[in-house]
């Protein structure tokens, strides 16, 4: 049941931002939704630094995203709107930037907070009426956010029970047993009458924690809940966090109920800090999802990513109702984007979508019904890499070539086979194989001349095509 | 899809990069601007400069001739014929050279412009000195646009300082100019005066506005600001088509229309004025509307 005062506060805000769009200044909201390293904070340099280049004015912006029908002639200026008074971190697309450009190079470090960027963008309005009307205003707000926050959203509807019980099961299979045996044998032995222990909460959630991290860091797993224990944002360790899933014996003890009390206190603390703020209200999605990088960290971790994007997309609301148009909910259009395409060589992209498109297909089929336009792409928001080609049993095959960022060496590497759809049992059989990270491209360190990508125009005409 | 093991993900090393060896996409040659050919030198131009230079030519030729003429009847003639071809002909050429420095000026505008869109800060604190050098109300600013630490804060600087005073003095220009066309209509007795009127205070206008923004333009200076300022009036006028049309609407409701007569049209022109006001000043912004 929504809450009624939050209902009317996004009606107010609504309707006042239906009023400015209609005098030609329009808001649209990007949220940018990816598992952890799905490449977000790239992705948002990328887009930041290359609209801002072809926006430098008419007859002078650069021809950075050709697919972009807005670019061609219509957008007129693209600019960061300055800081004003806003309490949460600015998206710093130009220290990202720099650290591309800078010898040597720095990928971003994995984000810890939130911080947020919104980009104006003045059009030239299209049409025969178009010429005699002032030129539109779209305000594109852009947000990054730490991924491993997104599988909190799963949480929010259910209770401290069910999470316990839905985590304890998961946490007994495949490749989760191993690494999870110390905390589940914890847990287990935990009586119907645990005292409310500061150490045996401590314990648990150490060792709840120590799981986490090594499921994310050596495994490859995503479905990792909460998202703040494996990276607390700014706020660090506080006693909020302390808590752990606990077998349903042990839920009505002392401890359960501590247990119970702060997975609560959580929730509370995550709505406000970063529910609210960022996924109550937003009209575009784009999915980032290392397609590659789960395909080849084993059949488990590709399983595991395709289990948590289905169970984040389920919290979404996409689609546009009255209610949502009212209150600005629901997503009207989403992209897949299969990142790191340039990994790949051009033979296989095609693939690449094809295989995410299988991978997510729960979620798109849901986005599908409820009406919203959903598209898939193969997108490399820095192209890192060359075609080239690579020998194997003598014979050609295609592959990619750039230079590998830890040792400077140039390198051909081949993918391997990127099947189409979810593979059959012979392909795990292959051994694990973590992609090398490459050297960035050269790039001005002002970003000014944009940066190069592969099919960020398409994804950007499918997703913003139609309000620009 | 077959049950043999695909073939399996392989690097395969080579050869050092290089610490500062980046992989090249071409991507600078690939995204520049697509850049309108020149058309050269234009038909109209070529004739102008063709009967400039006959014209000139033959004539500096024939008061040479004349002046050696004149040497030969008596040495005080000929200096005095000298001296008088000397003034006539350094007339014409110091309006040459007028006329190309008040290009030249407009020139500084787009150079300054270009410098801002490259992100090159010195070259456009460089243009914006230059630029606001000879505008009085520039004047107080200049100190602030010497010490400008970034780009943002130039182009800030600029908005809020020289620029919002410009425009400002451009409307009171465009606000006179149309009081004065309205009046001139008001009173003219041919519509066909009208148009005259209307177009010789809209020329004067421009040159005005321009004169504001510290340029003093010729007959080509002003034809290449006419130019820019259709150009810039194409956004320009949008913003103005709701106030333009509700003038008309008033001006031809049938009461009002009773009340001024033939002064409607005149009406509408003298709106139009301000709107060319705003129009020429959006040429010589230094910083395009952004």
């Amino acid at each position: 049941m929504p809450d009624p005062l939050r209902l009317i506060a996004d009606v107010a805000t609504r309707s006042g931002e239906a009023a400015l769009a209609l005098a030609g200044r329009e808001r649209v909201r990007l949220a940018v939704t990816g598992l952890s390293r799905a490449g977000k904070t790239v992705f948002l340099t990328s887009l930041v630094a290359n609209l801002v280049a072809a926006g430098q004015g008419v007859g002078i912006g650069r021809r950075t995203l050709p697919g972009l029908a807005a670019t061609d002639g219509r957008l007129r200026a693209a600019r960061a709107i300055p800081p004003g008074v806003e309490a949460t971190p600015r998206f710093d697309a130009e220290a990202h930037l720099a650290a591309l450009a800078a010898d040597p190079p720095r990928w971003p470090a994995r984000t810890e907070d939130l911080s947020t960027l919104s980009l104006a963008l003045t059009l030239r309005r299209s049409g025969f009426y178009g010429q005699v009307l002032p030129d539109r205003e779209v305000t594109l707000d852009l947000l990054d956010y730490p991924g491993e926050w997104l599988l909190d959203l799963p949480m929010f509807g259910q209770g401290f029970g069910e999470w316990s019980d839905e985590t304890l099961a998961r946490l007994g299979r495949g490749l989760r047993a191993a690494p999870a045996a110390e905390f589940l044998a914890f847990a287990k032995a935990l009586p119907p009458t645990a005292p409310a222990e500061d150490s045996l909460a401590r314990r648990g959630h150490a060792l709840y924690r120590r799981f986490l991290l090594t499921a994310r860091d050596e495994l490859g797993l995503r479905f990792l809940q909460p998202g703040r224990f494996l990276n607390p944002g700014p706020g660090g360790d506080a006693p909020v966090l302390w808590f752990f899933p606990m077998p349903e014996a042990a839920r009505s003890s002392p401890l359960g109920e501590l247990m119970e009390r702060r997975h609560e206190a959580y929730l509370r603390d995550q709505r406000d800090r970063f529910l609210d703020p960022v996924f109550r209200r937003f009209d575009r999605q784009v999915v980032l999802v290392d397609v590659l990088g789960a395909l080849h960290a084993g059949r488990e971790a590709f399983e595991d990513t395709a289990e948590a994007l289905a169970a984040i997309s389920a919290t979404l609301r996409y689609g546009r109702g009255w209610l949502d148009l009212l209150t600005g909910g629901g997503i009207a259009r989403v992209a897949f984007a299969a990142t790191k395409a340039d990994h790949v060589p051009e033979v296989s992209r095609d693939s690449l979508a094809s295989l995410l498109s299988d991978l997510v297909d729960a979620p798109r089929r849901r986005a599908e019904l409820a009406g919203a336009a959903v598209t898939v792409h193969p997108v490399a928001s820095i192209r890192c890499t060359e075609e080239a080609t690579a020998l194997h049993e003598g014979r050609p095959s295609p592959a990619v070539r750039g230079i590998l960022l830890e040792n400077g060496r140039w390198a051909t590497v081949d993918p391997g086979l990127v099947p189409a759809r979810r593979p059959p049992e012979s392909f795990w059989n292959a051994a694990y194989f973590e992609m090398p990270v490459f050297r960035p491209p050269g790039l001005e360190a002002n970003g000014r001349g944009g940066v190069p990508h592969l099919g960020l125009d398409s994804l950007l005409q499918a997703l913003l095509g139609d309000a620009l | 899809m077959s049950e043999t093991a695909p073939r399996p993900p392989r690097i395969l090393l080579e050869e050092e990069a290089g610490a500062a060896v980046r992989l090249d996409h071409g991507w600078e040659e690939g995204t520049a601007p697509v850049a309108l050919p020149s058309a050269g030198i234009s038909t109209l131009s070529l004739l102008a400069i063709g009967v400039a230079t006959l014209i000139l030519g033959f004539a500096a030729l024939a008061a040479a001739n004349y002046v050696a003429e004149q040497f030969a009847r008596s040495a005080p003639l000929g200096w005095l014929t000298l001296a008088i071809a000397l003034g006539g002909f350094g007339a014409i050429l110091w309006a040459v050279v007028r006329e190309f420095g008040a290009l030249f000026r407009l020139r500084t505008v787009d150079a300054a412009r270009a410098a801002f869109a490259r992100g090159d800060l010195e070259a456009a604190r460089a243009r914006c000195l230059e630029w606001a050098a000879p505008i009085p109300i520039a004047e107080p600013f200049l100190p602030a646009l010497r010490e400008a630490p970034d780009l943002p804060a130039l182009r800030a600087l600029l908005e809020s300082g020289p620029l919002a005073a410009l425009e400002e003095e451009s409307r009171a220009l465009g606000r006179l100019a149309a009081v004065q066309g309205f009046a001139a209509t008001a009173i003219s007795p041919a519509p066909a005066l009208d148009a005259l009127v209307i177009g010789w205070r809209g020329l004067r206008l421009v040159r005005q506005v321009a004169a504001l923004h510290g340029m003093r333009p010729g007959i080509a200076a002003t034809a290449s600001l006419l130019r820019r300022t259709a150009f810039d009036a194409a956004t320009v006028a949008a913003t103005e088509v709701a106030t333009d049309t509700a003038v008309r609407a008033i001006v031809s409701n049938p009461l009002v229309g009773h009340v001024v007569g033939e002064a409607a049209t005149g009406a509408v022109a003298a709106r139009r004025l301000i709107t060319l006001a705003r129009a020429a000043a959006a040429a010589c912004r230094i910083l395009p509307r952004g």
